[in-house]
């Protein structure tokens, strides 16, 4: 028979946010431990569902209504996992740069991380340097994820890292790109960590880096 | 002026196209319900505005502008700010649906907006007596700076509440704008969007125009075709089953894929002009792996179509008159026939043969249509990678069928079996394995054991018209390089019966060779490139009718002759070894491969084709074939080498393929291709993969042969190997080391 868990992250994987809250719920009344309903309930099911959009077998609707039921599963489970102390795996600040409105990039990798189990500290559009640093420096984060869509920001990205590198911070984050006039060699020419062209590989590109630097 | 007016129906199959949502979707049913819901809430937030006004462009630094215009009508649309806040609030509640949903409705919404205006457009032009020369949009054909000039000219800022940041981005962020260049051709409204000039690729919406390419020289023929704009003509003709000339795969390096441009307008690439003289290039020449039609054209092939290939099916140069198969006398269902195949990268040939006596009843030879994906193994594995597996296998499983139903007169013959034999990704290809491992290190194949399966099985739907189903089998490989069709050679070569170690090498792109006898066998293969196969040689051409296959160069006069002695066109595999040893034995050229001064320069001039081109052979060729002569040599030293055994031990030096078929021994061995010593053992083979598909059908043993030969088998790889790389220092140059 499967699994309260394992059903979770079927469910999960199709959208069915009601029956994964009540699951969670179930779960939780179970005495099952939080911290297992998040990873091997929740997410590993986006993990699964991430993989699958990358290799084309699902599409965007697909990953959003699971992000969805992930969410609402969460709301439940998020009480909890403050009770136990539960700690993220990593966390992130993410933004688009100064001078860039564009937003729904963004937010998709957003989701997506929150789907690898990182906490998220989105700073929204229109982000300056200074403010990327000062709150990854305020919460101690371990990520700094920006975001451009237009040629006449990008160069803002090497702001970031520029005042990072002036204020002997560089080497305490790990900086991240993304947007469509962005690439790799773009990524090592102003001295990012990595690039990543799509948002759940974004996700998996940040759990490794996250945790190899625990290493 | 401003217009805030507008009769808008968001399209819902536009919206569910741009957040990629098909019908097909588990999620369908609730996509669309969710749509429907939010409609009215997406209607109730949008503030559509459109802003438009003449100017003068002479002050703008529009390029592209030229002299023709001087005037635009500057063009502001936007749906307003409300719609776009209330997206970021459903990301940020975890509606992520909602979100994406409300932003491709809102796309669609602008979209419309932008639409709508044409007829606006179209009507003020009119006023002012003037037509639309072209639309101009950032970032693709102006600078994001001139959506700082359009916002002033039409008072954006102050009539609709448009900003602008210091990156030019327009605040609300669902604006765009629009430039229309005027000229005084009235009643000419180029006005729409044009996809195929579009940056975003990824569009959902992306509709390029068709275009239609007449090609004159198919076989005699004209064909019509038709394609998208954005496609190269060489992607049209090959999804067309018209086959150029392309050793590089189409990547604008080899120069083979000419062709000439009769009607229409084609603009020459960066490597037309590598490749084509000014003169030749204003005569419409192109290469057509970077050809774009910018309209209908007509082209024609004759320049470039690669005819018929000359596929080798015999062997030991024994000289086969095949005989059609009567199939009158024939009792149908005796099943006394069987079929060897070999499925090379390039070539396909099949044989017929009566399995009383061993006699070919009949040959089948064609080009391998996967080609269409590539010229070589690497860029078929890309392919493959790339979402073409199941074409890849459905144009293998055709090509089969189309062989068997040639042979058997239509599924008349009763069949025994069938027996193929085929490289590593060949095999994948055909099985429809996943090639994701076979291009990466360590290069891990999916399956290399041999493949027992029948022919319904194998080619699926495509042979569900044969009455009777017949075994196949496909020979079982070494390694990724060292495939079923070597392991095939060395069975028709009866290497697992001999005593006195022996050598086969097959040269190709890929020199697979092996050293060994009945009780070990190294095998390996070595990256020779394509110089054996005509391949980045200037003038280089495939075994095709018309390519020099023979030189003798004598005071200073070249005698060519050429595959069925017609015209020039080019020079094969074999032409270029010919070549290299009468320019070194003439003194033309110096052991290190350095042409004379009076050569260096412009070339050796060999003779002229047809349509007046200088065939010669140059420096850069000779560097060429020094590449792949090392290559295939220094392979072969290293496998000696670590077999520990010297040219002395050697019992037979067997070369086969095509090329080393045609190939002149003592030439070969002139240019230091293959060592001196064994020159009197050196023996061309032919076709040795079919041969060994052919033996498989009349030996009951041959199983065992051939797993007895895959057990003594060993790879060497080359790749890192310390003597490989000295070896190929040295065998760079002509003299003997």
């Amino acid at each position: 028979m499967m699994s309260i868990i394992q059903e979770m992250s079927e469910f999960l994987q199709k959208g069915r946010a009601k029956n994964v809250k009540a699951l969670v719920q179930q779960a939780l009344d179970e005495g099952i431990d939080p911290k297992e309903i998040l990873n091997e309930g929740l997410l590993s099911g986006m993990m699964i569902i991430g993989a699958k959009f990358k290799n084309n077998e699902v599409f965007v609707p697909e990953v959003l209504v699971a992000a969805r039921a992930m969410n609402t599963g969460l709301s439940v489970l998020e009480p909890k996992l403050v009770e136990i102390g539960n700690e993220p795996v990593g966390k992130a600040v993410i933004g688009t740069v100064q001078g860039d409105l564009h937003d729904i990039g963004k937010n998709l990798v957003v989701m997506m991380l929150k789907g690898a189990g990182f906490e998220i500290y989105d700073l929204g559009v229109d982000v300056q340097p200074t403010a990327f640093i000062d709150k990854a420096e305020e919460i101690g984060a371990d990520l700094i994820c920006m975001s451009a869509l237009l040629t006449t920001t990008m160069p803002r990205m090497q702001d970031c890292i520029d005042q990072l590198n002036e204020k002997g911070l560089r080497g305490k984050y790990i900086v991240m790109i993304g947007g469509a006039p962005v690439n790799d060699s773009f990524a090592q020419q102003i001295g990012a960590d990595y690039y990543t062209p799509d948002a759940a590989t974004a996700a998996e590109v940040a759990k490794q880096a996250v945790l190899s630097k625990e290493k | 002026m401003i217009i805030k007016e507008f009769d808008i129906k968001i399209c819902k199959e536009n919206v569910l196209k741009l957040i990629d949502c098909h019908k097909d979707s588990p999620i369908y049913e609730e996509v669309t319900e969710e749509y429907e819901e939010m409609l009215p809430a997406v209607y109730e937030k949008m503030e559509p505005v459109a802003l438009l006004a003449f100017e003068s462009v002479e002050e703008f630094q529009i390029e592209g502008a030229g002299n023709e215009s001087k005037e635009a009508l500057f063009c502001i649309t936007s749906i307003g700010g409300r719609i776009s806040q209330w997206i970021t609030e459903l990301f940020t509640a975890g509606d992520y649906l909602g979100g994406m949903l409300a932003d491709a409705m809102a796309d669609d919404y602008l979209f419309q907006v932008d639409h709508l205006l044409s007829e606006v457009v179209i009507r003020l032009c009119r006023e002012k007596k003037r037509g639309v020369m072209r639309r101009l949009e950032a970032p693709q054909d102006i600078s994001m700076e001139v959506q700082k000039k359009a916002l002033e000219v039409t008072d954006g800022e102050n009539l609709a509440g448009i900003r602008i940041k210091e990156s030019y981005m327009y605040d609300p962020v669902k604006t765009t704008c629009q430039v229309y260049l005027l000229d005084d051709q009235i009643e000419r409204f180029h006005i729409k969007h044009d996809c195929s000039q579009c940056p975003n690729l990824s569009c959902k919406l992306r509709d390029i125009p068709e275009v239609t390419v007449k090609a004159a020289g198919v076989q005699g023929g004209i064909i019509e075709i038709t394609g998208r704009k954005d496609q190269t003509l060489m992607e049209m003709l090959t999804e067309h089953g018209i086959f150029l000339s392309a050793v590089c795969a189409g990547r604008g390096t080899c120069g083979k894929c000419r062709i000439q441009v009769l009607e229409g307008e084609i603009e020459p690439s960066k490597e037309d002009k590598r490749f084509f003289s000014t003169s030749e290039i204003s005569q419409g020449f192109r290469l057509a792996c970077r050809a774009y039609a910018k309209g209908d054209v007509v082209i024609t092939l004759d320049c470039a179509q690669e005819k018929e290939f000359a596929v080798l099916t015999d062997f030991g140069g024994r000289s086969k008159d095949s005989a059609v198969p009567d199939t009158k006398s024939i009792e149908k269902g005796n099943h006394t026939y069987g079929i060897a195949v070999d499925i090379g990268t390039t070539t396909i040939a099949m044989q017929l043969i009566y399995l009383a006596d061993a006699q070919v009843v009949e040959t089948f030879t064609a080009m391998n249509r996967q080609r269409a994906y590539g010229a070589d193994v690497i860029s078929r594995i890309d392919a493959s990678n790339n979402g073409k597996r199941e074409a890849l296998k459905e144009s293998i499983q055709k090509d089969l069928m189309t062989g068997i139903s040639k042979l058997t007169a239509h599924g008349k013959l009763g069949i025994e079996r069938m027996i193929i034999g085929a490289n590593t990704t060949m095999v994948h290809l055909l099985m429809g394995y996943s090639c994701e491992t076979l291009g990466v290190f360590p290069f891990t194949p999916v399956n290399l054991e041999i493949i027992k399966t029948t022919v319904k099985e194998l080619l699926g739907t495509y042979a569900q018209d044969l009455e009777e189903d017949f075994e196949v089998c496909i020979y079982p490989g070494i390694s990724t390089y060292v495939g079923g069709d070597i392991t095939a050679g060395l069975y028709a070569l009866d290497f697992e019966k001999r005593e006195k170690p022996s050598v086969l090498i097959d040269l190709g792109t890929n020199g697979e060779m092996a050293v060994g006898n009945q009780d070990r066998i190294y095998v390996t293969s070595t990256a020779a490139g394509p110089a054996f196969e005509g391949g980045n040689i200037t003038c280089g051409t495939g075994s095709i009718p018309g390519a020099v296959c023979k030189a003798v160069i004598e005071e200073g006069k070249a005698e060519l002759k050429t595959i069925l002695d017609q015209p020039v066109s080019g020079i094969c595999g074999t032409g270029v070894v010919e070549i290299a040893y009468e320019l070194l034995k003439e003194e033309l050229m110096d052991e290190t491969g350095l042409l004379e001064e009076d050569y260096f320069e412009d070339g050796y001039r060999l003779a002229m084709d047809a349509s007046g081109r200088e065939i010669g052979f140059y420096q850069k060729d000779i560097r060429e074939l020094q590449l792949a002569k090392s290559a295939v040599r220094s392979g072969l030293e290293t496998l000696i080498l670590r077999y520990g055994i010297t040219y002395e031990d050697i019992g037979a030096v067997y070369i086969a393929g095509g090329f080393g078929h045609q190939l002149d021994i003592r030439k070969a061995v002139g240019i230091g291709l293959l060592p001196k010593e064994c020159e009197g053992k050196i023996q061309a083979v032919g076709n040795s993969c079919l041969k060994g598909a052919v033996a498989g059908l009349m030996n009951e043993d041959a199983e065992e042969a051939i797993e007895s030969i895959r057990s003594v088998s060993q790879e060497i790889r080359l790749s890192n190997d310390k003597d490989f790389n000295e070896f190929y220092m040295d065998y760079m140059f002509f003299e003997e080391v």
